[in-house]
């Protein structure tokens, strides 16, 4: 069978990405221009300053992924693009790149989910066996999906309000850690005892998320500590945080699999580098029989690896765009 | 000699191509929110009409700004990943040349863009396009003082902007643009980017 080779760009927040993925799953060549420098000292991205950056890294990022893979453009089968959700003015220079490459070289334009990209980092590890659970958690998205087969996504839940990233790095912020704040909690919480007592998010029946609470109530706390002349003890916060932020999605993810009977779950998504989720989770899943897909660390976060791959799939189930694809800020995976 | 002319630096799109002085196709749409969806299948069918391959373009002039963040950013990174994939030279003209060029007014021309808060984005050139007024992002009572002493002028624009009554509405004279930078040098396209005449808010707070 003849190989397929798809180029992969991703631009949605600020990681220009650009990739080419053999058959699905071999990483022929990943480049990934990452901004968090810059954003850094506002404190969290921000969207222009993002925008502004891909334009200025776009054909970089495209010569070297091409140089890194000794290929031309002319031998790639198809262009895989992240056409949303993101932030649309980073999102548009990855599309009007992809466009304009597929118009020159007469290539297919795959139209790509960024959570469908999260998801397909796994098929850079192991083909996904079906049927699945994902769990996407990252400063976008905390959501439980179910797969019966390729591009086949059942949403089961998902957070009602903030994403568990953007928890993190609020939380992160009240304990004035340098954006972005989520790797820093992890390995603060490792220093740290369960001394502070926060309240589990939504304890009840459904796969739902939420993280608004257990923000507010991380404030809170900063503010009552303040009051009282305390210092806060933020080794011991970030344990006490991480303890419940990870029992939720570990429970609700536990719940899910037993119900639906689903023997594989992923985990994709930034969080997904979180070591004690993935501790937590690997545990949970060994205990009920599940076997269990992390993604490496580097396909955890934004990356154009993961696009080529579901591009792939989604090649192969003949999905295609036309140029006037447009990007989408929000769009629910279906 | 065959050029492609881009501006997406208002919701407008202007493209064109130009073989030796002669404007074969053109397109001057207005897109609003959809200019992202319509710039390129609205570039794709001037080579359909024309019947020309878009590998075989010689040259390639993008508008670079000022005007709409986003806008610029269509018709350049289009103008940009083109030239650089199939290594055709390419060069940048700004939305206020390209507007002041394309009046017949023999006053000194004042190409202007809402930039809103009162700012506009705007340059003053004479009827030979010598640059009165560099081109540059300024309170538009800043400007009415810096004109004041100047000859008699006329503004140029496609936005309602408030204090401005008299002006020169702006459809592109692409030919004449295009002619205007046909000596321009080539440049490197990684380097081809939009010049936004403004810092991002973000950057101006931190400032």
């Amino acid at each position: 069978m003849k190989d397929i080779y798809i180029l992969g760009i991703e631009s949605s927040c600020d990681e220009t990405s650009v990739s080419i993925i053999k058959n699905g799953s071999e990483d022929i060549a990943t480049v990934i221009s990452s901004q968090i420098d810059i954003h850094k000292e506002y404190g969290g991205v921000v969207p222009e300053i993002a925008s502004r950056h891909h334009v200025k890294n776009v054909t970089f990022v495209l010569e070297e992924c091409l140089e890194k893979a000794q290929m031309t453009i002319e031998e790639v089968d198809a262009i895989a693009i992240t056409y949303g959700p993101g932030l649309i003015g980073s999102l548009l220079i990855g599309l009007e790149t992809a466009k304009t490459l597929a118009y020159l070289y007469h290539k297919p334009l795959i139209p790509v989910h960024h959570i469908a990209g999260h998801i397909y980092a796994n098929s850079l590890v192991k083909p996904l066996e079906f049927p699945l659970l994902a769990l996407v958690v990252s400063g976008g998205h905390t959501e439980l999906i179910e797969m019966k087969d390729h591009f086949d996504f059942q949403k089961l839940g998902g957070t009602l309000d903030d994403a568990i990233g953007e928890c993190y790095d609020k939380v992160a912020r009240v304990m004035e850690l340098e954006y972005p704040g989520g790797p820093k909690i992890d390995k603060l919480s490792k220093e740290g005892k369960d001394t502070y007592h926060l309240p589990i998010p939504l304890k009840d029946d459904s796969y739902n998320f939420s993280f608004s609470g257990l923000k507010s109530a991380v404030i809170n706390l900063s503010h009552n500590e303040a009051q009282r002349g305390n210092t806060l003890r933020k080794a011991d916060l970030a344990t006490s945080f991480q303890k419940v932020a990870v029992e939720s999605v570990t429970s609700k993810t536990r719940k899910a699999l037993l119900d639906k009977n689903i023997k594989h779950l992923i985990v994709a998504g930034g969080v997904a580098a979180n070591s004690i989720l993935r501790e937590q989770i690997i545990k949970m899943a060994e205990e009920i029989g599940v076997d269990v897909s992390v993604p490496p660390l580097k396909y955890c976060t934004d990356n154009a690896a993961m696009i080529a791959s579901a591009g792939y799939y989604a090649y192969k189930l003949g999905k295609r765009a036309n140029f006037s694809l447009n990007s989408l800020s929000s769009d629910p995976l279906k | 000699m065959r050029s492609l002319y881009i501006d997406t630096s208002s919701s407008f799109l202007y493209a064109g191509i130009i073989e030796n002085n002669e404007l074969l196709a053109e397109c001057k749409k207005r897109f609003d929110q959809d200019l992202s969806k319509e710039a390129l299948p609205e570039i794709i069918k001037l080579f359909e009409s024309t019947k020309i391959d878009p590998k075989a373009i010689d040259k390639i002039i993008v508008v670079n700004g000022p005007g709409s963040f986003t806008g610029i950013r269509i018709g350049v990174t289009i103008a940009k990943v083109y030239a650089w994939s199939l290594k055709i030279p390419i060069t940048t003209i700004t939305s206020l040349e390209a507007m002041a060029l394309s009046s017949k007014t023999k006053k000194i021309r004042v190409p202007m863009m809402d930039a809103r808060r009162g700012y506009v984005f705007a340059g003053a050139y004479d009827k030979n396009m010598n640059e009165i007024i560099k081109g540059t992002h300024i309170k538009l009572e800043n400007l009415f003082e810096k004109l004041e002493t100047k000859e008699e002028y006329f503004i140029i624009t496609n936005d309602e902007i408030e204090g401005i009554t008299e002006k020169e509405s702006y459809s592109p004279d692409i030919l004449k643009i295009v002619d205007y930078a046909k000596d321009r040098v080539a440049i490197n396209p990684h380097t081809v980017n939009p010049d936004y005449l403004k810092l991002t808010e973000a950057e101006e707070k931190k400032n």
